[in-house]
């Protein structure tokens, strides 16, 4: 190679460096680069950091349900169907939350908790596999993560946290930062597609767990005659598209599942296990008759 | 105020038994009705917008209804809209049985008193103090791997492989 051209070259890449990085660019970069590592690498570390502060926050305003059998339930019937997904290594840990309202929420690393409120409303375990499959397909797109990791990168307050983590490498910054973020997210909501978009993976999760698929259409059809001005439903309609759109956005795949529509539908098993969040008698003895007059039955 | 629950259970069993024995449900379009739950099921009659029918069944993505007239069959649940009285009714029963019990008394099996209705609104969250030490508690109730398979396949439930559908029903992504 001439020398000439050796140095025109060199010129050209000069220019070329000059003109993206100017010095105070690459200052800015090196800090930023720290913020990175710190909050928004796509590592499992800093999945699970945050999403043990969305977690907490979540539980910082309902609590788990003190009835460790129904609680062992919901995770061996949500870990099952987790190991069908993309993610089956996660610290997948499930859990049904002491409120009536109806809602269920997912956070970054494997947490997902349903509500009492939603779990009492469903008839067999194939509807809770269509919620929980909801929620973990959120976890394996990563949904929440990307929303909470947009938010922190937009927040000034984040970005002084994140400055001060980069100086301190205090892991206090990462949980305030990302609990603030997460206090923000789900009072508000993920972007409708997000929704839209589990609940196809969802449906797809519940049939490779063997369930029949069609258990989140029948929930969201549940969903759709509960009064939509109910307390109940306000924080659900709040940060989701609404049940009819959901029903008719789903309805677009779910003919094409028939074949699995005849497999494990679990009522029994189901109604056995979430019947333990209710008293004993004299209401155990009226469920049954109850549970009868409660169409569509399975 | 627990005379006052029996009244509204034997008024939600009421409301049950009403919902159960009429026309709770009704087509969204006009929309064949079947001798069984598959689309290659021979075609008892094709059923008018806003006809009402009584939900008997549901068999995978298909309801087994009934008409005014006696005519029964299978339609597709996306076919079916519930009327919301008779709907208010089909999703309460169980809840009102369930959760009117607990917020008059301790619940049994360790289960949390109510005290009374459990709101969670917007504000809740937007305003929760973080709990880290419930966060660490869910650890004790977490499945293994080969318990998860093993409950699984009690039921039983054996995998599958079906591939992601997108918005337009094709293979892919999501």
């Amino acid at each position: 190679m001439s020398t000439s051209r050796t140095r025109s070259l060199v010129v050209a890449s000069v220019m070329l460096l000059t003109a993206a990085l100017p010095a105070r660019a690459v200052e800015l970069g090196a800090v930023i680069d720290a913020f990175q590592r710190a909050f928004f690498s796509s590592g499992l570390h800093e999945e699970e950091q945050i999403g043990y502060a969305a977690a907490a926050t979540i539980l910082g305003a309902t609590h788990p349900v003190d009835n460790p059998e129904v609680q062992r339930y919901v995770n061996r019937v949500g870990l099952w169907i987790a190991l069908q997904s993309e993610r089956p290594d996660l610290h997948w840990q499930f859990a049904v939350v002491d409120s009536e309202d109806i809602d269920a929420f997912a956070a970054p690393g494997g947490y997902v908790f349903i509500t009492r409120g939603l779990l009492l409303r469903l008839n067999s375990e194939s509807e809770l596999a269509g919620v929980l499959g909801h929620e973990i397909s959120h976890v394996v797109l990563k949904h929440h993560l990307k929303a909470l990791q947009a938010a922190a990168r937009t927040s000034l307050v984040g970005q002084v946290a994140s400055y001060k983590l980069a100086q301190n490498g205090q892991n206090s910054a990462v949980f305030d930062q990302a609990s603030t973020a997460a206090r923000n997210l789900y009072s508000k909501g993920l972007d409708k597609d997000d929704e839209f978009e589990a609940d196809r993976a969802g449906v797809i999760l519940a049939a490779r767990a063997g369930y029949d698929p069609y258990g989140l259409l029948a929930v969201l059809q549940t969903l759709e005659n509960v009064d939509p001005n109910s307390n109940r439903m306000q924080l659900l309609l709040a940060t989701h598209p609404s049940p009819e759109a959901r029903i008719e956005a789903l309805s677009k795949i779910t003919g094409s599942l028939d074949e699995y529509g005849g497999n494990g539908e679990g009522n029994e098993r189901f109604l056995e296990m979430v019947g333990k969040l209710a008293p004993p008698a004299p209401v155990a003895a009226t469920i049954p008759a109850a549970a009868s007059h409660s169409p569509p039955a399975h | 105020m627990r005379w006052g629950s029996y009244l509204l259970l034997l008024t939600l069993l009421a409301l049950g038994a009403m919902a159960a024995g009429r026309p709770d449900a009704y087509t969204v379009s006009a929309t064949p009705l079947t001798t069984g739950p598959f689309t290659d099921a021979a075609p008892v009659s094709t059923l008018a917008a806003h006809t009402s029918v009584s939900v008997l069944l549901r068999k995978g993505g298909w309801y087994q209804v009934s008409l005014d007239s006696g005519q029964s069959g299978w339609l597709r649940m996306t076919a079916l809209k519930f009327t919301s009285v008779a709907g208010e009714a089909r999703n309460s029963v169980l809840v009102g049985l369930l959760g009117l019990f607990e917020s008059g008394r301790s619940g049994a099996n360790g289960t949390t008193s109510s005290t009374g209705v459990r709101g969670l609104n917007t504000g809740d969250i937007a305003h929760a103090v973080p709990d880290t030490a419930a966060v660490d508690g869910l650890k004790s109730w977490v499945a293994t791997p080969d318990e998860a398979r093993q409950y699984s396949a009690a039921l039983p439930l054996r995998p599958y492989t079906v591939s992601y559908l997108d918005a337009d029903g094709k293979p892919g992504k999501p």
